[in-house]
């Protein structure tokens, strides 16, 4: 464990050093504070939204923006340059404990940097509509952690595969995982449904909700915030789908829980047989 | 304390080294050679537990364990060919850092910093470090534990003078310590002046292994002695006169200008000596050359290069 903190405490200063994580909590800070104060401006100055609904606003900036981050920080910091992999790799020391380590590092640093934009945008509500709703706030923070869990496992993956090389095709590769999986499964679940009939369609949507990492979190976090009138006729069938409130937690929970793990587990498979 | 028992690495259907059997002893300072892309960095990273042979086995230590568990390699310290460092950090934060993870007492920072010369530098980031700079950090790193088996990777390809002088007796203090070097350079400069025994990988194969001893024995039989002789009125130092009596001793001799030039092992010279006297020459001038490791080096290679075609990764 020790070791594990060292490399965690190493990435950590690393990471909040790195100028894409400086600018990654400005940007965040800024749309936070704007989403926020978007509400403002649209009851006409007669007040900004409730923590509830901004943090229905914030769902979307959380699901476009940081898995982006996730995986990108991830890489370049998961896939070092040779000379420098060498030198950790030939340590006395698990590779397991490096990997696992410089993702705590990592997760640690974004959420430091997501820290400010939700502090930001928590002040200014708080300032102008009090603690109503701080519930649904707190959700939509642990659903952006989950989320930056969840891709930092992705990026470990990507760079696992590209140990001390290979970093700009990780890169690459990373950016359309972020593709795919922020835009293009919705997109084509949402193409494939318009073709079919009401219920099959119903059926692909809420498939395509839980199987994805950002749908799982995106679906989960706006369903606790709101209830079952997040989604209108839709969440009544995810329930009937799932069974009860109750189904829709497990399944929700273990599409997140399978994102959070299996990958991580093959980074760490991969990692252990790979010539650095 | 290094152990190469039939090692060998493919990358796809590149094989990079074939069958390795080598020993590095405790004390001993042992230079690896060959060629670009004859399988010396596959090799080091093996030993480092950084590839996993495709088969045979590479074991560190007394007993020996296999360079894959990471208990293992507890006992070594490696410098790769091209070390980097992340660039926000500095100097001493990178030395600490090593230091922790090896669980070694605080005063072996300012120690190996001051060894390396970057006592000046070490609270400047090393993004602003020049390449040479890098490599004696990395140099410090390495020194860091005080391991039983250090493996250094062209080690001064990017040293300044001051830098190699640090190499050499960290060099000369392993040995010293009873500690078991490996080291890969094109720069047999270093390579004669440090190493107790010279393997040469061409192919990725082992193509020679030659101690010390040996190096001088085949360096010796490359060389050359030169004799200039006393001019005496009346007698014909010709080479016509000398030549025929020289080369029952020595067959290549020859003549050139003023000079009796006798190429061959360094036993026949006192014996050529002895009969130039017995002819009652009398010798002005004596200059004896050995051979250079570089042209050894390039013979084995070139004999065998042939047989194992073009190098490995």
């Amino acid at each position: 464990m020790k070791k594990l903190r060292l490399f965690a405490a190493e990435e950590l200063a690393l990471a909040l050093r790195s100028r894409w994580t400086q600018i990654f909590a400005l940007v965040f800070a800024a749309l936070s504070a704007a989403v926020a104060g978007a509400g403002y401006v649209l009851s006409g100055g007669q007040g900004v939204q409730d923590f509830a609904r901004t943090a229905v606003s914030l769902v979307q900036l959380v699901v476009l923006l940081v898995p982006l981050t996730a995986l990108v920080i991830g890489v370049l910091s998961l896939a070092p340059e040779r000379g420098a992999a060498e030198l950790i790799y030939s340590q006395p020391v698990p590779r397991r404990t490096v990997l696992l380590g410089k993702l705590l590092g990592l997760f640690q640093a974004l959420a430091a940097a997501q820290a400010m934009g939700f502090g930001a945008a928590g002040l200014l509500v708080y300032s102008q509509a009090g603690s109503e709703g701080v519930g649904g706030f707190v959700l939509l923070v642990l659903a952006s952690l989950l989320t930056t869990a969840i891709f930092l496992g992705l990026a470990a993956l990507l760079a696992t595969g590209a140990v001390g090389r290979k970093r700009t095709r990780a890169l690459a590769l990373a950016l359309v995982v972020w593709f795919v999986a922020v835009v293009l499964l919705d997109l084509a679940a949402l193409g494939i449904a318009s073709v079919l009939p009401s219920g099959p369609a119903s059926r692909v949507l809420m498939v395509a909700a839980i199987v994805n990492p950002v749908g799982a979190v995106r679906t989960g976090a706006l369903l606790g915030i709101e209830g079952t009138g997040a989604f209108g006729a839709a969440s009544l069938a995810l329930f009937r789908f799932t069974r009860g409130a109750g189904g829709v937690g497990v399944v929700l929970g273990a599409s997140v829980l399978f994102w959070l793990v299996v990958p991580t587990l093959f980074a760490l498979r991969r990692l252990r047989r790979a010539d650095v | 304390m290094i152990s190469f028992r039939s090692f060998s690495k493919s990358f796809g259907a590149q094989l990079a080294v074939d069958g390795l059997n080598l020993e590095v002893a405790r004390g001993e300072v042992l230079a690896l050679l060959g060629p670009n892309g004859s399988g010396k960095t596959t090799t080091l990273k093996a030993a480092a537990g950084l590839i996993v042979p495709s088969a045979g086995a590479v074991m560190l230590g007394e007993p020996p364990r296999s360079a894959q568990e990471p208990a293992a390699r507890e006992v070594l310290s490696y410098l790769p060919q091209k070390v980097s460092f992340p660039d926000a950090l500095t100097g001493r934060e990178i030395v600490e850092f090593y230091r922790e993870l090896r669980d070694l007492p605080g005063e072996r920072v300012p120690k190996v910093m001051r060894f390396a010369s970057l006592n000046g530098a070490g609270e400047r980031m090393v993004g602003t470090y020049s390449g040479g700079m890098v490599q004696r950090l990395g140099l410090a790193v390495a020194m860091l534990p005080e391991a039983p088996v250090f493996l250094l990777d062209e080690p001064t390809a990017a040293l300044d003078p001051d830098g190699l002088c640090a190499f050499d007796a960290l060099v000369q203090h392993a040995r010293e310590d009873g500690r078991a070097v490996l080291f890969t350079s094109h720069q047999l400069g270093d390579v004669e002046r440090l190493a107790d025994r010279f393997a040469i990988l061409v192919g990725g194969r082992l193509v020679a292994c030659l101690s010390a001893s040996d190096l001088k024995d085949r360096l010796a039989e490359r060389g050359v002695m030169r004799l200039r002789f006393a001019p005496v009125e009346g007698r014909d130092w010709t080479a016509e006169a000398v030549l025929p009596a020289v080369r029952p001793l020595a067959p290549a001799a020859s003549w050139s200008g003023d000079e009796l030039i006798v190429p061959g092992p360094a036993s026949v010279r006192p014996r050529v000596l002895d009969l130039v006297r017995t002819l009652g020459i009398e010798v002005r001038g004596l200059t004896a050359d050995e051979g250079q490791l570089g042209e050894l080096y390039r013979e084995l290679v070139a004999e065998a290069a042939p047989a194992h075609g073009e190098g490995a990764k």
